[in-house]
């Protein structure tokens, strides 16, 4: 009697694959240097889906009849895919960025005008108060400054 | 009307923003025409400012070329910086982010 085995790599290399794709959607936004360790975890999520795979072939009286094999490694597959579609809209929708200002680093100045034509430079607004709605001022500690892709 | 939701959840969060000590501005390629528009149909009251050329955009390498789907300009992609008084970088994000997060981080400068 065989006690047919778990063949660990395949769950292993499935896991991994999730692991890569929600890792990349997590840290996207904060670095998009996350597409390499997350492309690193879906080569090795491949390498142990592949090994799991051979191993299946290799002993098939011990993992015979089991469709976790290509289930798991189609799933993979279709989650790698995912991941190049989700790759593929970030940089569409937002470049790289690399040289974007960093955390600590002084923001580039600016001096545009706004919606009523009137000039407003980065200086200005960090050195101004506040002045809220019932009129009274208070010091500016800082500047949000968004940046959008417009009206149309 | 694109990115017009996060800049609404800015101008409902603008009061705890400036509670805070926090100002709020917006920059884009559009003509201040454009953003005149939008300030109007948005009722937003803190500055948009039009960045035609795309120089501040390209300045914090944010430029998408010909990214506007109406008539492929170049426009920026969606980021936040938050920046403290000495005009440092305190907090980054890219992509839209949900206001009350940036009220957090303004929080704690």
């Amino acid at each position: 009697m065989i006690t047919k085995r778990w063949n660990w790599r395949l769950w292993a290399g499935f896991g991994l694959s999730i692991g890569a794709l929600a890792a990349y959607v997590f840290w996207v936004n904060e670095t998009r240097a996350v597409f390499w360790p997350a492309l690193l975890l879906f080569l090795a999520a491949a390498v142990l889906l592949v090994s799991g795979l051979k191993r299946r072939s290799r002993e098939p009286e011990l993992y015979r009849g089991k469709i976790a094999g290509p289930v798991l490694t189609t799933l993979s597959v279709l989650i790698f895919g995912l991941f190049g579609f989700v790759v593929y809209q970030v940089l569409r929708v937002f470049p790289e960025a690399k040289n974007a200002p960093q955390i600590g680093q002084r923001a580039p100045g600016f001096s545009l005008v706004d919606a009523n034509g009137e000039n407003l430079t980065l200086a200005q607004l960090l050195s101004s108060p506040i002045t809220d709605s019932r009129g009274g001022a208070r010091a500016t500690k800082g500047v949000l400054v968004v940046f959008y892709r417009g009206y149309w | 009307m694109a990115c017009a939701s996060e800049l609404r959840g800015i101008q409902r969060n603008l009061s705890s923003l400036e509670a805070a000590g926090v100002k709020a501005v917006a920059i884009s390629a559009d003509t201040n025409d454009e953003s005149r528009e939008l300030c109007r149909k948005a009722n937003l009251t803190f500055p948009l400012l039009s960045d035609r050329k795309a120089e501040v955009i390209r300045s914090y390498d944010l430029l998408v070329p010909n990214g506007s789907p109406a008539d492929s300009r170049d426009i920026s992609g969606i980021a936040e910086f938050l920046l403290d008084a000495s005009g440092k970088v305190r907090w980054r994000h890219f992509g839209e982010t949900k206001a009350e997060r940036v009220v957090d981080e303004a929080k704690k400068l």
